[in-house]
């Protein structure tokens, strides 16, 4: 006789994260790293909602 | 916001993993808040894709997994997430080309209206935040909780 496998959603509604200590962190990842310097060169020079011009 | 996301888990609520599901397969995908300025605080939003052989970072990826607004509304999850835990600041998005940048500002239009229950949206031009408006080209996204 075949079994049917129900395949556990990956899809929620609701929002909330699952905590899993196999989570690495990336915050020395190279690319990010690098992502992160473009940014702060960009939002150095970024007129914030309801601030002067820069 | 009641949006169908990706189920997505951290350790710290400053990365997040998840994986996008579609025609491409299953593509492990992950999300990151750095501090990039203080006072006041702004956060970098990435979302990058992580190569399955290789482990390496990549937002050149073009994924094609069909499934972007699913994408977009885990990623404004995860800055809810990410709010609850380190306070309501700026956190800065822009697409790794001006390609994706176009993509992420029709998905955030598409959801303005849900997004905007929890966020305040600002859209970049020329260095300058805008409140988001739909139908205007922006460089780059700003949000913060409301």
């Amino acid at each position: 006789m075949s079994t049917i496998k129900k395949a556990k959603s990956n899809i929620s509604y609701g929002g909330g994260a699952i905590v899993s200590s196999d989570v690495k962190s990336y915050a020395n990842d190279p690319f990010i790293v690098k992502k992160n310097e473009e940014a702060r060169i960009a939002v150095s020079k970024l007129t914030l909602p309801g601030t002067k011009k820069k | 916001m009641n949006l169908p996301h990706y189920n997505y888990l951290t350790s710290d609520f400053r990365s997040y993993e998840f994986y996008s599901e579609g025609p491409k397969g299953r593509i492990k995908k992950v999300i990151t808040f750095s501090r990039i300025q203080e006072d006041p605080a702004i956060y970098n939003l990435t979302l990058v894709d992580i190569n399955p052989v290789s482990g390496l970072t990549s937002d050149l990826t073009v994924s094609d997994n069909g499934d972007r607004d699913i994408i977009l509304a885990t990623v404004a999850y995860t800055v809810k997430d990410f709010s609850a835990h380190y306070g309501s600041h700026y956190i800065y998005a822009k697409g790794s080309t001006p390609v994706r940048t176009r993509l992420y500002q029709i998905g955030i239009a598409g959801l303005l209206e849900e997004i905007s229950i929890d966020f305040d949206v600002y859209g970049v031009i020329e260095d300058i935040a805008y409140p988001f408006q739909k139908n205007v080209n922006y460089e780059a996204f700003l949000v913060k909780r409301k």
